[in-house]
């Protein structure tokens, strides 16, 4: 194998096929990484990228193609071929299993010195050993579950290097993180690659790994579309249109910043989180008639448990809620139903649609009641509730017999926005609405938000995406670790927004 | 009177019995700790049992050999296991309803298979059970040596598995894996472990361990086969793994407590105490409940409990 | 409308093939007795359909089997795991009992007093696991389980004690239900009584619960807690109010077979009818005419096993073998992606070439 040693690259693949159900997720894609080198793996969500990488790490097995790792070719069927052959992978959502120590999860990966017997102890010391070789700090016996996001990314990190990992891929790694934890990781990256290892950065997002990044590959619907050398100064917008496949204006006409009355205060409250933390300690926001307040943070500083308090879902332990006069805090969620306030959910498979019913029977989940006649629901009055729904909102399905799990994610969003903004609510909270669609139908749903607007509601925008907050938001609010930062004007400079998403409070007064 | 009754000769006898009576329940406990650690509920392991039972009894009765008794009780209890991990985790069907399904059958095959090996007889077929080991010095302690070291093997070997299994669980790379296909099979596939893999080995465990309790019934504890010998034994194993939250140490401490009302109930009753005897039946079962309703709310169930898993569902 | 009926209809004949495939390998089991399958079938057959008061006891046997499998039904659809119709049915049929031992009201008003007591005993009994899975997030397999234990030997301690026929000789069973209570029969010569009208008139009634907004909030329950918490239907009401409605009818079912069948308590008067239940629900979908189906056939062939049993020397336990392979043949075809299958084959014969 002596001569494969001088090869270039660390991981070359060839017209890689992958199916799902006879569609191509990933068509005849070539993909190659140098040695030493980190590289972007860029494309919109759908477009590929994660099956690829997926297939790289032994999860999924191409219909065809050919890998070749360090020279060699390889028939990666598993991840534990994959790890043999110096594959790390960091997955967007954290492989750790939360009630095990950093150790133990560290342990799952790796062949025990001692046979079938577990090595704790000395697992331990490699990994405060391994840590300090990179300039991080890690404690192997905490439990998953009471570490940061930032730490729990370390400690995967870590296990793939004590892997033996030569090939890191990293899924969306700054998604979680705040923009100096980027810096942070980023550094540790540099490090990595100075030990000629050889990294893959998986990411919708351009911008935010352009200089770290010396070579760009862009994926499109699951067909390669380019591969470029970039640096700190190449221009967005070409790589842009190759990811999109057109030019890109989110150029939305803002509506004239009319403010109206007050509509919802929400005045110091305190909420707990699933695990009895205090998720929201002295909350405080005021949401007017006709605007939109963008909500910026990272996720899990409490924005979910915010949605949940303001829509009845989640208790409030102290503090008020009114709606116009009346305290709806600690009201059922039936109760600002009644009241006017949609809610547009994070999680649309699990909390927005019953995945299984009808499409029908998904725009009346809130108003069966009103649709039924004599206790029974009315069929007739659904299946026409149906048709105007699906012209009106533009919903591609066959029929409203479908069930909801059949559509796309786009499609199902509409479903989700025929019913709550159907009725003129007086709010609209919507919890990141635009996560995982494609271009089109966030340009859609955004569009739909500002009619809302436009149309006198007041809308609590609640986003990880800067961008959307920006384009979108009258004014910009802050939240950290369950507080509120301060709020900025809308076209606020995006640095300043950082400082306040890691827990700088603004020091002027509020709603200036 | 009451003092009449209450001797010490009825305590030696009532923790002597409890301690026998705790094994059948034990047993499958502690085969079930490994199941439900890789996120499953299994039911079946009461018709598991029942198919332990009849096997366990068959083989002892031709071949004259307990051992191989208790071998075929825990092969047939392997390979019933084998049926739950298919319908759970190849299939990813619905794991009560699994359950459920599966009882009926082994109920169905154990009572079919009896009466085509043994036919109609006037009187039960009997095989000579487990003798009683008595463990040399140990067992002439007074009170102590009666109660603890006069038991059969079986009795011994069930809760010198207990240590085993927590050993295995919480000190080999084996127990780790299992307690991360529960806990999360997605990292647990990532990191190279195969869940699929893992879970079979726990649940096919679980049947090994069933099929053991069942053979001790039959050829241990009493020294025939009937229909109804398993008596939800498999079913109060289930609720001890999650009153025990998953530890085998307190697995044991919740099938001594069963065995102790069982016990308590047969000792009452052998001694022509007039207290209801069904309402003394109930007393596992209500304790079953409350257990569960005292440890419910903190009990740590994996995170994958009861979950299908697959890569693709992501 | 077209395609729905297609669509029941592969569903139908599905189920249908795997009732030939689970008799096949029932088949094969019982010629490891060294008995002829041919004939046991057909001495089942015979035994259930052979003369017109086997088929009537047929629908004497199915008319508790489905109400009680309505009752499962109810709590499947919220994925609520009622596996304690037995209990449900034995409490049913208690309180059923006590009000025309002792009550001494005049029929016209005893008898509807009794249903609701039954539909009381059932409901409350269930109601307790939800109670206690919303309260105490108790896992209601095992509480309805070991609530069944419970009613067994309540039930065995009331017929030996408290309830036992004073006069009569000294079985372990209660008096007779009097005679004006009891549930009249259709003709001399069988057992066939008024209840299979009961048994009917719930099948329609669930078929409109299912269009009513109590079985929408119910059918939204079993699609996922967040999603019934985000539509403004409360959860914990919901689970009880589920677990209620799914014992009250087991109570029912309780009530057709003192009053209609036994006239009395005695022990075993379930039979395990609880986990039968089960299977009936899952084979007919828990649809409330595929349960009227489905019921028909296992009471056909329970009543046929029983006269198998009597005929020939095969034991009856086949029914249950046979009962066993259906449901895990339906569990399995439920499991199982076709799709990905033929797929999968598809692909490796296009290797070959």
């Amino acid at each position: 194998m002596e001569e494969f040693k001088n090869n270039e690259y660390a991981v070359e693949m060839y017209k890689i096929v992958k199916e799902f159900n006879d569609v191509k997720a990933i068509d005849n894609v070539d993909f190659l990484v140098k040695n030493g080198s980190i590289h972007g793996l860029l494309g919109e969500n759908g477009a590929g990228k994660t099956t690829l990488m997926n297939v790289l790490y032994g999860l999924y097995h191409p219909e065809q193609g050919e890998v070749i790792i360090k020279g060699i070719k390889s028939d990666i069927n598993s991840p534990t071929k994959a790890i043999s052959l110096g594959i790390g992978m960091i997955h967007q959502h954290f492989m750790l299993a939360r009630p095990f120590s950093v150790v133990e999860n560290v342990m799952l990966g790796r062949k025990s010195r001692k046979g079938i017997l577990l090595d704790t102890k000395e697992t331990a010391e490699d990994l405060v050993a391994l840590a300090e070789k990179y300039k991080m700090k890690i404690d192997p016996y905490a439990k998953i579950w009471q570490l940061s996001v930032g730490e729990q990314q370390r400690v995967e990190i870590l296990t793939a290097l004590y892997q033996g990992a030569e090939i890191l891929i990293l899924d969306e790694p700054t998604a979680v993180l705040t923009p100096q934890e980027v810096d942070g990781l980023f550094d540790t990256l540099r490090e990595m690659k100075n030990d000629g290892k050889a990294i893959i950065l998986i990411t919708h997002k351009l911008e935010e790994i352009v200089c770290i990044v010396d070579e760009v590959t862009v994926l499109r619907d699951g067909v390669m579309i380019g591969n470029v050398e970039v640096d700190c100064n190449t221009t967005k917008s070409e790589l842009t249109k190759m990811m999109v496949g057109r030019d890109v204006l989110f150029n939305f006409e803002k509506s004239l910043n009319k403010t109206g009355e007050k509509k919802l205060e929400i005045k110091n409250i305190k909420v707990l989180n699933d695990k009895n933390f205090l998720a929201l300690d002295g909350f405080s926001l005021d949401i007017y008639a006709g605007e939109i307040i963008g909500l910026a943070g990272v996720d899990g500083n409490g924005q979910k448990e915010l949605c949940e308090a303001l829509t009845g879902i989640r208790k409030v332990e102290s503090g008020e809620v009114k709606l116009d006069t009346i305290n709806i805090e600690n009201k059922p969620p039936l109760f600002s139903i009644q009241k006017g306030i949609a809610h547009i959910p994070e999680d649309r498979h699990i909390t927005g649609l019953a995945l299984d019913w009808s499409l029908k029977k998904n725009l009346i989940l809130k108003t069966f009641k009103d649709n039924s006649k004599f206790g029974l629901i009315d069929e007739k009055k659904i299946q026409e509730r149906w048709e105007n729904a699906r012209i009106a909102y533009d919903i591609k399905a066959n029929s409203g017999d479908d069930s909801a799990r059949d559509l796309s994610g786009g499609n199902q969003q509409k479903v989700i926005l025929a019913r709550e903004l159907e009725n003129k609510p007086a709010i609209v909270i919507a919890n990141q609405p635009t996560r995982g669609l494609d271009i089109g139908a966030t340009e859609y749903v955004r569009q739909k938000i500002l009619d809302a607007k436009g149309d006198g509601a007041g809308v609590l925008l609640v986003s990880a995406d800067l961008e959307e907050i920006l384009q979108l938001s009258d004014r910009i609010a802050v939240i950290y670790g369950g507080e509120l930062m301060g709020i900025l004007p809308s076209g606020s400079d995006v640095k300043k927004i950082g400082e306040l998403m890691m827990g700088k409070k603004l020091e002027v007064k509020q709603n200036a | 009177m009451l003092s009449n009754i209450f001797t010490v000769g009825f305590f030696v006898s009532l923790l002597a019995s409890t301690i026998r009576l705790a094994t059948p329940i034990l047993l499958p406990a502690l085969g079930q700790i490994y199941t439900q650690r890789a996120g499953i509920l299994n039911l079946s392991v009461e018709g598991t049992m029942t198919i332990g039972a009849v096997a366990g009894f068959a083989a002892t009765f031709y071949s004259g050999s307990l051992w191989l008794g208790m071998l075929a009780g825990m092969v047939f209890g392997l390979f019933y296991g084998l049926l739950m991990a298919i319908l759970s985790v190849t299939l990813r069907a619905n794991q009560v309803i699994a359950g459920v399904a599966l009882n009926i059958l082994a109920a169905g095959l154990a009572v079919f298979f009896y009466r085509v090996i043994f036919g109609i007889q006037s009187l039960p077929p009997q095989v000579e059970p487990f003798k009683m080991l008595r463990i040399p010095i140990l067992s002439n302690i007074p009170v102590i040596g009666v109660i603890f070291f006069q038991h059969n093997i079986i009795v011994y070997l069930a809760f010198v598995m207990v240590v085993v299994t927590w050993f295995i669980l919480e000190k080999t790379t084996f127990g780790l894996k299992i307690r991360a296909v529960g806990e999360n099979p997605k990292a647990a596939d990532s990191k190279g472990i195969g869940v699929s893999k893992y879970r079979y080995s726990a649940i096919v465990i679980g049947g090994i361990y069933a099929g053991a309790a069942g053979a001790f019934m039959s050829i241990g504890y009493l020294n025939i086969f009937t229909e109804s010998i398993i008596g939800g034994r498999g079913f109060i194993a289930v609720a001890v793994v999650i009153f025990a939250r998953f530890l085998p140490i307190r697995a044991m401490w919740g099938a001594l407590l069963f065995g102790l009302a069982t016990a308590l109930q047969l000792r009452l009753q052998a001694l022509g105490i007039d207290v209801a005897n069904q309402l003394m039946l109930m007393l596992p079962y209500a304790i079953t409940i409350i257990a569960l309703v005292l440890a419910s709310k903190k009990a740590d169930f994996p995170s994958a409990y009861t979950i299908p898993y697959s890569r693709k569902d992501r | 409308m077209r395609n729905k009926l297609i669509k029941n209809l592969n569903q139908v004949l599905l189920v249908l093939g795997i009732i030939v495939l689970a008799l096949l390998v029932g088949a094969i089991i019982i010629s490891f007795s060294g008995n002829s399958p041919l004939e046991a079938y057909f001495s089942m057959f015979n035994g259930a359909f052979g003369s017109k008061q086997r088929f009537m006891e047929v629908l004497v046997r199915m008319i508790p089997l489905v109400i009680m499998a309505l009752g499962t039904s109810v709590a499947f659809k919220a994925q609520l795991w009622n596996i304690g119709g037995d209990g449900q049915f034995i409490m049913g049929s208690i309180l059923a009992m006590a009000v025309s031992l002792y009550s001494g009201l005049p029929a016209i008003i005893g008898v509807p007093v009794s249903i609701i007591a039954a539909m009381i005993g059932g409901g409350l009994w269930s109601g307790l696991a939800g109670w206690l899975k919303v309260k105490f997030n108790a896992n209601e397999v095992i509480t309805t389980l070991m609530l069944n234990y419970i009613a067994i030997y309540f039930l065995s301690f009331l017929v030996y004690g408290p309830m036992m026929d004073a006069q009569g000789s000294k079985m372990p069973q209660t008096a007779l239900v009097p005679e004006a209570y009891r549930l009249p029969l259709f003709e001399s010569g069988n057992r066939l009584h008024m209840g299979i009208f009961m048994a009917l008139i719930l099948v329609v009634i669930m078929i409109f619960f299912w269009k009513s907004t109590v079985g929408f909030k119910i059918d939204l329950l079993g699609q996922g807690e967040k999603v019934t918490t985000y539509s403004g239907v409360s959860v914990k009401k919901m689970i009880v109010l589920t677990m209620v409605i799914s014992g009250l009818l087991s109570g029912i079912a309780g009530w057709t077979e003192v009053y209609g069948v036994q006239y009395r308590l005695l022990e075993g008067i379930t039979s395990g009818y609880g986990s039968i239940a089960i299977v009936i629900a899952l084979m007919g979908g828990l649809n409330p005419i595929g349960i009227l189906i489905s019921g028909f056939f296992f009471s056909a062939l329970l009543v046929g096993g029983a006269t198998m049993q009597r005929m020939t020397d095969i034991p009856y336990s086949i029914v249950d073998i046979v009962q066993g392979l259906i449901i895990t043949f339906i569990i399995a075809r439920t499991a199982i992606n076709f799709k990905e299958i033929k797929n999968k084959i598809a692909r490796r014969m296009g290797h070959v070439k």
